[in-house]
This record gives structure tokens, C-alpha cells and sequence, in this order.
């Protein structure tokens, strides 16, 4: 073989092997999109071909199914998280960016790992207090403990950004006689407001998809859709062409929010680690 | 309001919600681990017990025992599984054009989706009867066509190990093909025209350069795999048994469905001691591109 040869057999090779692997990554998903559109005969057979039906998505929506209801809970905890997290770390990620200030490496670093604390500790002692305070089952509730698992990553993030931030802009404007309060509301905000958009829909993301709070915290009232999950699970087994129909109404809205910020998808995650 | 002052006032909001939602509970948390803590029973707490708790689940536990042994085997296997494929797909998938950057987006996909439902849609791959995946092995490995894959302790293990796996893999894929791009070509160029053969190339210039990547994704995906909980739940509840019940999902179990409290704080505790040194390790390496 000549080098080129060569060059070209190992190009097929890798082509080949990409195809396999983006096809391993993706069957899953497409299995779940066609189970939704099956009837509950043919979902429990092998079938490639079959006369899809949109019945699945009326019926999850009926009672006693009612995901409406589910959808309303995670849209307004996962909403509501993100609107009290992101304005409260952008205060916190422009004063870690900007200023030194005393105990900012221990701050930074409790930050970074209330993140790892596992979900399960986090949450025994809330269940104990909401059981007393009466907040078990409510969307208050699970908003608060959600904001534990959001608020580092939206520091983290946005502090990214206002890091990207040239400072010369700023400056220039306290020498013109601006406060730091009116630089912070013209200048920076403006230009770090693309970022405060990404942090914002991937705390969404996150708190969309959060799971063990929401099984321990509620059981009626504040379901989210993760856990609306488990209610089709029928005396005669799973139903699966329900539980597709509900997957595919948790995970397309965030396939489309995901792409959206796909660019920024890894420095979030890794919280700066790696850029 | 001069800066000095208002530096503080910026990030007190910000530690408040961090106090109140990590280190609170963290502590409350310790401090339940020494109380008997049973809520079934009135005036929760009940009483100081010492450090009755943590003797109790090291002596006389065997489910503690098997739920550390479960979370250990799954956090190496799930670990080097992920980070070598990733690292090969990543190799495959830097050099960039429409197909490998269609993939690349595609990744993002997977880690888009709640891991309760990786659960479930992987129990739905795995079904005996009309699994997609089942009906795969059952045609290229023939003795497992007859198995069901999760009412068998091992291979229902294996099952969640993939499924870590396939849900983990994109993300670190995606990390280590920026920390690929982030190597300088001109010495891997070099290295090409004195003849070094693609494997040299690899092995002495690409992977030293990437340590620092690849350390930061062995210490992510070692805390994820580590705190896994909801894909577990949601494919096999622990079972067939307790064969692939994890700490967190013992946690919640003696937690959650027994009362104990005071119990299963005890256990969560001993599972902070090894985050705590494995986010120490994190911080350091975020500190350090700094």
C-alpha cells in the first residue's frame, strides 16, 4: 500500500467507527421517539415499521396520569430556581472577578464543593425540617433545596464571563465619574448578559432534570415530571409506550435549550477547570 | 458606597443560599448521624447515641458492606470505561469537518437528558421480550439469548455500568477534545515530518499534554459515579436483591423507607469523607489555571 493508500484506508476506518459510535449514542433516543408514537400492542414488539399514532401524548395528559400538572410543577420550580439563582450569583461572580477580597479562595472553594456534597446527606436534614415546618409536598420547598445543586454552577459560570470582560471599559467609566453600582448596571450587565442567558437555561437544565430531591420532598401536590415517570407503572408492568411519550415531553425541551447553549455546555459542567 | 464594603455585600446573598442549602445540612446532618433519629417515633431526635451509628453499620451491617463494595467496583469500572472511550473518541473526533462536528453536537444530546430516564429507557433496552439491546446480545453472544439480563445479579450490574457509561461518555468526550485542541500543533507537526510513527506521537507529545484534562475528568466522573443515585433507581431499584444497590441508594432506603435517620446520616457521612478529598484535589487544579 502507498501512503496515500494507506492514509484513505485509515480515513474509512475512522469514519466507520465514528458512524458506530454517534449510532450507539443515539439508539436510545430514537428507540424512546418510536415507542411514543406506538400503539401499546406494538410497543411490545420489535418493530422498525409500524402506524404511528399520537394517541400516547393525549392519553398521558388524561387522568389519572394528569402530566399537565407535573409539566406546570417543573417548569415553575425549575423557572423560579433560576430566577432567584442567577441574579444572586452574578452580585457574587462580578465581586469574586473584579475585587480581592479576604477569604476568597476558601469561599471559592466552598462553592465549588457544595456541588460534590451527594445530593442524599444534603437533603436528610430538609426533610426533617420541611416535615415540621409543613413545606413537605410543596413547590416552595423543593425550589429552596434546588437552589443548593444551581447556585454553584451559576457562580462559576457567570464568573467566567465577567472574567472575559475587558476592564478598560469600566475604568474608563469611573474616571468619567460613574459609581461602581451604575458601572455595574450600564456596562457590565449589558455585556455579560449572553452569558447570564446560557447560566440561566443551563441551571434550568439542571434543576429540570433534578431527581432525588423531588422523590424525597413531594408525593402528590409538587410532582415533577423525572419522578411523574413512575406512575406508569401498571399492575400488568410498565407501559411503555406512555413512559416514551412522557420521556420524550421531559427531554425535547431540553435537547433544544442544550443546543442552544451547546458552545458553553463544557466549560459550565467542569466550572472553569477546563476552557 | 465605596468598593470595599460593597465587595462583601455582593457575595453575601450568594453565601447565605450556600450556607443555608449546603453547609447547614451538612452539618445538621453530623449531628443526626450521633442521635437514634428514627422518624416513625415521636420527639425525632430521640436521644445522643454516640457513636453508635457508625459501629453499627461497620459491625453489623452486611448490607452497608455490600453497598460500599457496589458504589467501589462501579465507581472504578465506570471511570476508566468512560475516560478510555472518551479519550478515543475524542482522538476521533478533534480534527473537526461536517461529519465529526455533526457528532459533536449530537453529544450534547445524551447529557441533556435526565438521568432518571437514561434509567428507564436502558430497562426499556434491556427487556427479555421485546428489548432492543436483549434481542442484540441474545444474537451475538447466543448463551445470553435466554437471560434476563435484569433479574441476574451480575448482568444487571452491567447494565448499569453501561448505562453510566453511555450517559457519561459525551461529556467527557466533549472535555477532552477541547483539551485537545488546546495541545500545540507545531510540536505534534514536527514530531510527524522527523517520522515519528502516529502511536509515538500520541504517546510521548498528545498524552503528557493532556494529564491536566484527563485528571480533571477522572475526579468529576470518580464524585459522579460515586454520588450515583437516580439512574439506579429508576433501572433496577438496587436490585435483583441488593446487587447494585450504591450507598446513596442505601442511604435513602434506611433513610427514606425504614425512618432511620439518624441511621443512614451516619452512613452518608462516611460517603463525604472521600468527596471532601476528591473536591480538594478539584479545587486544586481549578486554582491552578487561574
Amino acid at each position: 500500500m502507498t501512503g496515500k493508500q494507506r492514509k484513505q484506508f485509515w480515513n474509512v476506518i475512522q469514519i466507520t467507527l465514528i458512524l458506530i459510535a454517534a449510532f450507539i449514542m443515539l439508539i436510545p433516543i430514537i428507540w424512546i421517539f418510536l415507542a411514543a408514537f406506538k400503539t401499546h400492542v406494538d410497543v411490545y414488539q420489535l418493530k422498525l415499521f409500524f402506524t404511528p399514532t399520537l394517541e400516547n401524548f393525549g392519553t398521558v395528559f388524561d387522568a389519572p396520569y394528569n402530566l399537565g400538572n407535573k409539566l406546570i410543577n417543573s417548569t415553575i420550580v425549575a423557572g423560579v430556581t433560576v430566577l432567584f439563582a442567577i441574579p444572586i450569583a452574578t452580585c457574587a461572580a462580578y465581586s469574586f472577578s473584579r475585587f480581592r477580597l479576604r477569604f476568597e479562595t476558601s469561599m471559592l472553594v466552598m462553592i465549588l464543593a457544595t456541588q460534590f456534597v451527594p445530593a442524599v446527606v444534603i437533603i436528610l436534614p430538609f426533610f426533617v425540617m420541611f416535615r415540621d415546618l409543613g413545606l413537605l409536598d410543596t413547590r416552595l420547598g423543593l425550589i429552596m433545596v434546588n437552589l443548593a445543586i444551581v447556585m454553584p454552577f451559576a457562580i462559576w459560570m457567570i464568573k467566567g464571563f465577567i472574567d472575559g470582560i475587558p476592564l478598560e471599559t469600566e475604568e474608563a467609566a469611573m474616571v468619567d465619574g460613574s459609581t461602581r453600582v451604575q458601572v455595574i448596571r450600564n456596562i457590565v450587565l449589558p455585556m455579560a448578559a449572553p452569558g447570564l442567558f446560557t447560566a440561566g437555561i443551563f441551571c434550568f437544565i439542571i434543576a429540570w432534570n433534578e431527581f432525588l430531591f423531588a422523590l424525597i420532598l413531594t408525593n402528590k401536590d409538587a410532582v415533577t415530571l423525572p419522578i411523574g415517570l413512575a406512575l406508569f407503572k401498571a399492575e400488568e408492568g410498565d407501559l411503555w409506550n406512555l413512559l416514551s411519550a412522557a420521556g420524550i415531553i421531559i427531554m425535547l425541551p431540553m435537547f433544544i435549550l442544550a443546543l442552544i447553549i451547546r458552545k458553553y455546555f463544557v466549560q459550565g459542567m467542569t466550572m472553569g477547570a477546563v476552557r | 458606597m465605596r468598593d470595599n464594603k460593597l465587595k462583601y455585600i455582593l457575595v453575601l446573598p450568594a453565601i447565605i443560599v450556600v450556607f443555608a442549602t449546603a453547609v447547614w445540612p451538612l452539618i445538621e446532618s453530623l449531628r443526626l448521624s450521633f442521635t437514634v433519629g428514627r422518624l416513625t417515633k415521636p420527639n425525632f431526635p430521640q436521644g445522643y447515641l454516640g457513636w453508635e451509628n457508625y459501629t453499627w453499620a461497620f459491625m453489623e451491617e452486611p448490607a452497608f458492606w455490600n453497598s460500599v463494595e457496589v458504589t467501589v467496583l462501579y465507581t472504578l469500572i465506570t471511570v476508566i470505561l468512560t475516560t478510555l472511550i472518551a479519550l478515543g473518541l475524542a482522538m476521533l473526533l478533534a480534527p473537526g469537518g461536517r461529519l465529526r462536528g455533526g457528532v459533536q453536537t449530537l453529544l450534547i444530546l445524551p447529557f441533556a437528558m435526565s438521568p432518571a430516564l437514561i434509567g428507564v429507557s436502558f430497562r426499556f433496552m434491556f427487556n427479555p421480550e421485546f428489548g432492543l439491546f436483549d434481542a442484540f446480545f441474545g444474537v451475538v453472544i447466543p448463551p445470553l439469548a435466554e437471560i434476563s439480563w435484569l433479574s441476574d445479579p451480575t448482568l444487571a450490574f452491567v447494565v448499569c455500568v453501561m448505562a453510566d457509561v453511555w450517559g457519561w461518555i459525551p461529556f467527557l468526550t466533549l472535555v477532552l477534545i477541547g483539551g485537545l485542541a488546546s495541545i500545540p500543533q507545531d510540536t505534534i507537526e514536527a514530531a510527524q515530518v522527523d517520522g515519528a510513527s502516529s502511536w509515538r506521537v500520541f504517546k510521548d507529545i498528545t498524552l503528557p499534554q493532556l494529564v491536566p484534562v484527563l485528571a480533571v475528568v477522572l475526579i468529576l466522573k470518580a464524585i459522579f459515579s460515586l454520588k450515583t443515585f437516580d439512574q439506579i433507581y429508576m433501572l433496577t431499584n438496587g436490585g435483583p436483591g441488593t446487587a447494585t444497590q450504591t450507598l446513596s441508594h442505601y442511604i435513602y432506603f434506611s433513610g427514606m423507607k425504614y425512618g432511620q435517620i439518624g441511621y443512614s446520616a451516619s452512613v452518608a457521612w462516611v460517603m463525604v469523607i472521600p468527596m471532601i478529598l476528591l473536591t480538594f484535589l478539584y479545587a486544586r487544579y481549578v486554582f491552578q489555571k487561574r
